[in-house]
């Protein structure tokens, strides 16, 4: 959830090329049903990460994305009535009806959990590898107050976590530690008065008045180009240029070279810019 | 060892569990002789109508219909949107029966069982949502039942001496089919598939035929006798009346009654009516209607067109 300074392609971008980039792999997640071009498009954010040096962080995602993706994937296969592919029979389920378990359903719940994974991993990445402050700024001069709340807000997270951090080890120091709920009542406290302080600090230094601030013009980077141009290029071929995929009532593919050459035109895509290591500081 | 033979006498019971409760791996076994009957207007207009259908293991209502018509389905594939570009809404709506019977359960939940006639009809439902019975699927339920299950089949006479009697247990005969004889509702347990032949004014002890002196929303059939089994008034899919019979008139109707099995209605405004009726008994008539009045010796479709 914090964000880490890197010296890459990514966190040279400035963040609104970033956050392009990020929305327009997600856009292309949603967009397209092919699963190939999912499963693509979810290892193309793993490598980015690493491109990124944050890979840890985009891989320590899919441990709170699969489990979700596995939920998925069983409650599509037991609710879902539409397929013909019959590949298991559970039974009369009460209320729920004939419980039949349907290739179509199983492709589909899948399917589904791929988007997830990569919505979720792209989710660690932006976190990861975007300036918050800097995405805070930018949006100064849209609403200066809520971009003082969330900056305010955001700030707290890492301070909460290292809060739960110290509260947690002098725990473990007793005899009997307590449980994890001691600790988030804790931290939640704490987080409470901080507020309150923060609060009361903005009120006494005259926030509360402040004004909208003037543009400060910013020549665009070489890294804010690629970005912006690749998220151009990921949102135009995923919008223009599906690779037709349906599930229902049977599973119908559309032409399996459109789908490699789409997934491998968005990996492309998507990964150019990080060639780009000039400019970067060290 | 003992503790490893318990392991697996305990995982082959629930295998066999799972076997008998109907699981399994794979599509499973597909039932034989059944048809599929796709119309609109209860039955007025056929769009699909096939002896062998395309059926793929144990294979649930819709997902026959699905392998053999362009389908589009709603909450979650459990409701009927739309069966060849026909959609309802507006006050009509895809309803199916099987062997001639209103399921009480999803057509995703209804499993097919051998000799099932299928019937998907696009409808108005202005003036009932619920038809329990219809007789177009003749000569189902009588011979395989309905929901996988054989009931017997009791023929009930108002005058057991009547030819319209020994003709109605004549016609089942031709088809090798037993059927008990018996007078009007003298079996207390009824759990057989009772057809009840006679005038409609010697039926009054019996509650499901008080039914048809009811709005199409009571009985599930467009017509209603009045002026105490005297007069029949057709009625059209609003439920409005189009035409009132008087003497002569026959009625062949479905119906149910809080949940017991269905009871097939041979009667008329009198003895003449009967007997008209009886002789529109067979499959040839009754095939793709609701139900069938007799008038003037010509059989006619109920709902009844608007004229």
């Amino acid at each position: 959830m914090t964000y880490l300074r890197r010296s890459t392609p990514l966190h040279a971008a400035r963040s609104s090329a970033a956050i392009a980039w990020c929305a327009a792999l997600v856009l292309a997640a949603f967009t397209t049903s092919n699963p190939l071009v999912v499963g693509t498009l979810a290892v193309v954010v793993v490598i980015a990460g690493a491109a990124a040096r944050v890979g840890r962080r985009v891989a320590r995602s899919l441990l709170l994305s699969l489990p979700m993706a596995v939920a998925i994937v069983v409650i599509n296969a037991l609710v879902a009535r539409e397929g013909l592919t019959v590949v298991a029979r559970l039974g009369n389920g009460g209320p729920f009806g004939q419980l039949d378990i349907t290739a179509e359903a199983l492709a589909f719940g899948a399917e589904f959990a791929l988007v997830l994974i990569v919505v979720m991993e792209v989710a660690a990445l932006a976190s990861a590898a975007i300036d918050p402050d800097e995405v805070l700024r930018s949006m100064r001069r849209v609403s200066f107050r809520s971009a003082l709340t969330a900056t305010v807000a955001t700030r707290m997270v890492p301070l909460l976590a290292l809060d739960s951090r110290r509260i947690g080890e002098a725990q473990r120091c007793r005899p009997k530690p307590g449980g994890r709920l001691a600790i988030v009542r804790a931290v939640t406290t704490n987080a409470l008065d901080r507020s309150l302080d923060v609060a009361a600090t903005l009120e006494v230094r005259g926030y509360g008045s402040a004004r909208r601030p003037r543009r400060v013009p910013r020549p665009f980077s070489r890294h804010d180009i690629a970005f912006a141009c690749s998220a151009a290029v990921i949102a135009a071929l995923s919008l223009g240029w599906p690779a037709p995929f349906s599930y229902y009532p049977t599973i119908v593919a559309g032409s399996a070279a459109h789908a490699i050459v789409l997934s491998g035109a968005l990996a492309l895509a998507a990964l150019l810019p990080f060639a780009q290591r000039r400019g970067i500081e060290r | 060892m003992g503790r490893t033979r318990t392991i697996r006498a305990s995982v082959a019971a629930f295998v066999a569990a799972l076997a008998l409760a109907g699981c399994g791996l794979g599509a499973g076994t597909a039932p034989e002789h059944v048809a599929l009957l796709v119309t609109r207007g209860f039955g007025a207009g056929t769009l699909i109508a096939t002896e062998a259908p395309k059926i793929d293991g144990a294979d649930t209502v819709i997902r026959m219909l699905e392998r053999n018509a362009k389908v589009t389905t709603a909450f979650g594939g459990g409701f009927v949107q739309s069966v060849s570009k026909i959609s309802g809404g507006g006050g009509s709506a895809w309803f199916y029966y099987v062997n001639g019977v209103q399921a009480g359960k999803g057509a995703a939940s209804t499993r097919l069982h051998n000799g099932d006639r299928v019937w998907w009809d696009f409808h108005n439902w202005s003036a009932t949502d619920s038809i329990p019975a219809v007789v177009g699927s003749f000569p189902e339920p009588f011979v395989d039942g309905y929901g996988g299950k054989h009931l017997p089949l009791r023929i009930e006479c108002t005058q057991p001496s009547a030819k319209t009697c020994s003709a109605v247990e004549g016609v089942f005969s031709a088809m090798k089919m037993i059927a008990s004889l018996g007078c009007l509702l003298c079996s207390p347990e009824n759990q057989s598939l009772r057809v009840v032949v006679g005038p409609f004014d010697t039926l009054s002890s019996d509650p499901a035929a008080e039914q048809l002196t009811g709005p199409p929303a009571r009985s599930g059939v467009y017509a209603r006798f009045t002026d105490s089994g005297r007069r029949l008034e057709l009625l059209d899919q609003g439920g409005h009346v189009v035409a009132t019979a008087g003497a002569g008139a026959g009625l062949i109707a479905a119906t149910r009654f809080r949940g017991q099995p269905p009871v097939w209605y041979i009667t008329g405004t009198n003895a003449a009516g009967v007997a008209a009726a009886v002789q529109a008994f067979n499959a040839q008539t009754l095939d793709d209607h609701f139900a069938i009045a007799v008038v003037a010796d010509a059989a006619i479709p109920l709902p009844d067109a608007e004229r």
